[in-house]
């Protein structure tokens, strides 16, 4: 496990594993596509639109992944003294923003068939709102900073400040009564999700990961390069 | 009993500083009133629309007025080296957090406090409100001093967009905003949102030493 | 009192400088020399426990440093190659504000003569933005004499300064030491003042 923590081996894994992400992904990608349009049922109330799930929900579940990983890595950066904390921080957080930009328009999307406007002002999309700003205001401090030592420690305490938002995110749809819908897959009980939709929905989320991997591996080899030749 | 000294001279210093300068915090209560003036204009002059949003103005343009000085919360001591001789005179960094942050509560935001009943009365606001209206923003100026802080320590030494600095205060000062218009137009609830209030303000009092102070130490390593 | 160990520090993994060794026991003066860039101010900077040295220690009367420090702040001034003195106010208020903010039991008599001998006291009633540029580098020097302690290290004290102030402070330097005190400071140029030890950076 001392690649996750060690840009040389990260680099050498890295080397070995992209190839075989890349075709994973696009044979994942290809199989969910499929699936979340031919093979699973239209919903009773919804009609044919509750395909844009199938990439909703993914990309919700990853902006929200993303920036859990980003704290982890920013306090074993600030706490453990490791670098690499601080490489992942810089490299990950464009593709965090995406997701929540995904997410964001697919909902939009979603909301204006269902709830009749594109935007309400509900616990939920206000809370993913301020996460897709935070991740601007990170990417922004990465580019107006000069120093790097401080640049990267100063992201790393925004990041730890601003990971207040992530629980507030994936709980505002218990703690307040919104119009966004409570959570229907979670571990501790069971889901409300039929298995016909569960399928595709998981083959996507899958597919999400390994583009995003694929992504994040390519990212970071630059930021590591980059720092090895002083370029910033 | 010197330490107690030392806080209070350099509160001493402060004063002296904030009332040599303090055309500027003037210039801010100006921009306050001015921006009142011109949401007036543009809503229209209507009584029952003003009272309706009037609170939800005051606290928006509390807001965005608070964060124009916040250039001012470090950058001036950390420029001339004044920070640094106020550490090497026995404060740790986190404690300089501290006091700067009650600082700029007493020489920044009191003066909005004491102009919120004018704004008040130009937006025809109930007198009953108006109590509820400074309970809630003497308590959420100081959690936006802490924000304040925390954002313009970051920023020492970014030098080149300052103004991410006040997006930060507003991305975070979200719920407070929430909370404490919600008191104003639920008054039956004014006990528990304050607590929820109160409950923000000790949180965001917790993580600013160690945020501002840990930024503080690290500009200063730089320089 | 202070004795610094193999210190090395690097920024952005290049090396600032290597290996520096240094000791101050009370009645000494040491001069750190060094071309522009060579680290003069940083080594300072690191004997103040504001950067962190890579490798090396420091050693406040027999304790690590960062185990003592504020003991040590206690005892030390520093004047950087910054103006500190608040622009806005007059001199009367920087020096009241100096007076108290370090509690200094040094009364104002004794202020009076310094001013008089750093040829300032025409202009106690005016804002320090004011003044020319050796001013106010000379009234950043009245604060040795307000805060009063025992270890004074100084940034480039002697640049713009004119000669009969560089002879002034030749005086105060060597009163400091005969009062058991000691100096450290960095200088590109040949002070001539009579040093006990020199570093070349």
């Amino acid at each position: 496990m001392k690649f996750l923590v060690n840009p040389s081996k990260f680099n050498k894994i890295a080397d070995y594993v992209f190839k075989p992400l890349l075709i994973l992904s696009i044979i994942l990608f290809a199989l969910g596509l499929l699936f979340s349009f031919y093979l699973s049922p239209d919903d009773y109330q919804q009609g044919s639109t509750v395909r844009i799930m199938y990439v909703h929900v993914p990309s919700a579940w990853l902006a929200l992944l993303t920036y859990a990983i980003m704290t982890l890595y920013s306090i074993a950066g600030l706490a453990f003294r490791i670098p690499f904390g601080f490489i992942i921080n810089t490299a990950v957080a464009p593709i965090g923003a995406v997701f929540t930009l995904i997410c964001i328009i697919s909902g939009s999307l979603w909301g204006k068939p269902m709830w009749g406007t594109w935007w309400v002002w509900d616990a939920r999309l206000t809370s993913v709102a301020i996460l897709f700003i935070i991740y601007l205001i990170i990417i922004f401090m990465n580019l107006s900073f000069e120093n790097r030592i401080v640049r990267e420690k100063v992201v790393a305490i925004f990041v730890l400040v601003g990971s207040i938002n992530l629980p507030i995110v994936k709980f505002s749809v218990d703690w307040w009564n919104t119009l966004h819908q409570p959570a229907t897959i979670s571990k501790l009980s069971k889901p409300s999700i039929d298995p016909s939709m569960m399928i595709p929905l998981i083959i996507m989320t899958f597919a999400f990961i390994m583009v995003g991997l694929a992504i994040a591996i390519l990212r970071i080899k630059i930021e590591i390069i980059s720092r090895k030749s002083n370029l910033i | 009993m010197k330490f107690f000294n030392k806080i209070l001279f350099f509160y001493y210093r402060e004063y002296k500083l904030n009332i040599s300068g303090f055309q500027d915090i003037l210039t801010n209560i100006i921009f306050f009133f001015v921006s009142i003036f011109i949401f007036i204009f543009s809503v229209g002059p209507n009584k029952e629309t003003i009272s309706v949003i009037g609170v939800a103005i005051v606290w928006t343009l509390l807001l965005l007025s608070s964060t124009l000085s916040l250039k001012k919360f470090y950058q001036d001591d950390f420029e001339n080296g004044n920070l640094l001789i106020i550490h090497l005179n026995g404060f740790s960094y986190g404690f300089i957090a501290i006091l700067k942050t009650f600082s700029h509560f007493l020489f920044v935001q009191i003066p909005f406090l004491l102009s919120i009943p004018i704004a008040c009365i130009l937006l025809n606001i109930e007198s009953d409100k108006l109590m509820y209206l400074l309970v809630s923003f003497g308590i959420g100026s100081l959690t936006l001093s802490c924000l304040g802080s925390i954002s313009s320590s970051m920023n020492l030494m970014n030098q080149r967009n300052f103004l991410l600095g006040s997006v930060i205060v507003m991305i975070f000062s979200v719920p407070i905003i929430i909370f404490s218009v919600g008191i104003i137009n639920m008054e039956e609830n004014f006990n528990s949102l304050i607590n929820i209030l109160f409950g923000i303000l000790l949180i965001v009092f917790a993580i600013n030493p160690w945020a501002s102070g840990l930024c503080l130490k690290l500009s200063l390593e730089n320089n | 009192m202070i004795i610094v160990k193999d210190l090395s520090v690097d920024r952005l993994d290049k090396k600032i400088f290597e290996k520096v060794n240094l000791s101050l026991t009370s009645g000494n003066i040491t001069i750190l020399k060094g071309k522009n860039g060579s680290g003069k101010t940083t080594l300072l900077k690191a004997i103040l426990n504001i950067i962190e040295p890579s490798f090396g220690s420091i050693y406040w009367k027999g304790k690590l440093l960062k185990k003592n420090l504020y003991d040590f702040y206690n005892h030390v001034t520093y004047i950087s190659d910054k103006t500190s003195s608040l622009k806005k106010l007059t001199l009367k208020d920087n020096i009241n504000i100096w007076k108290r903010f370090f509690c200094s039991n040094i009364n104002n008599s004794q202020i009076e003569t310094a001013l008089k001998t750093l040829k300032l006291e025409n202009y106690l009633n005016q804002k320090v933005g004011t003044l020319s540029l050796g001013e106010t580098k000379k009234l950043e020097f009245l604060r040795l004499i307000i805060e009063n302690k025992s270890v004074w290290i100084l940034d480039e004290p002697l640049s713009n300064l004119d000669e009969s102030s560089i002879e002034l402070m030749k005086q105060t330097f060597e009163d400091h030491c005969a009062q058991e005190g000691s100096i450290i400071f960095s200088s590109h140029q040949n002070p001539g003042i009579y040093v006990t030890e020199e570093v070349n950076l």
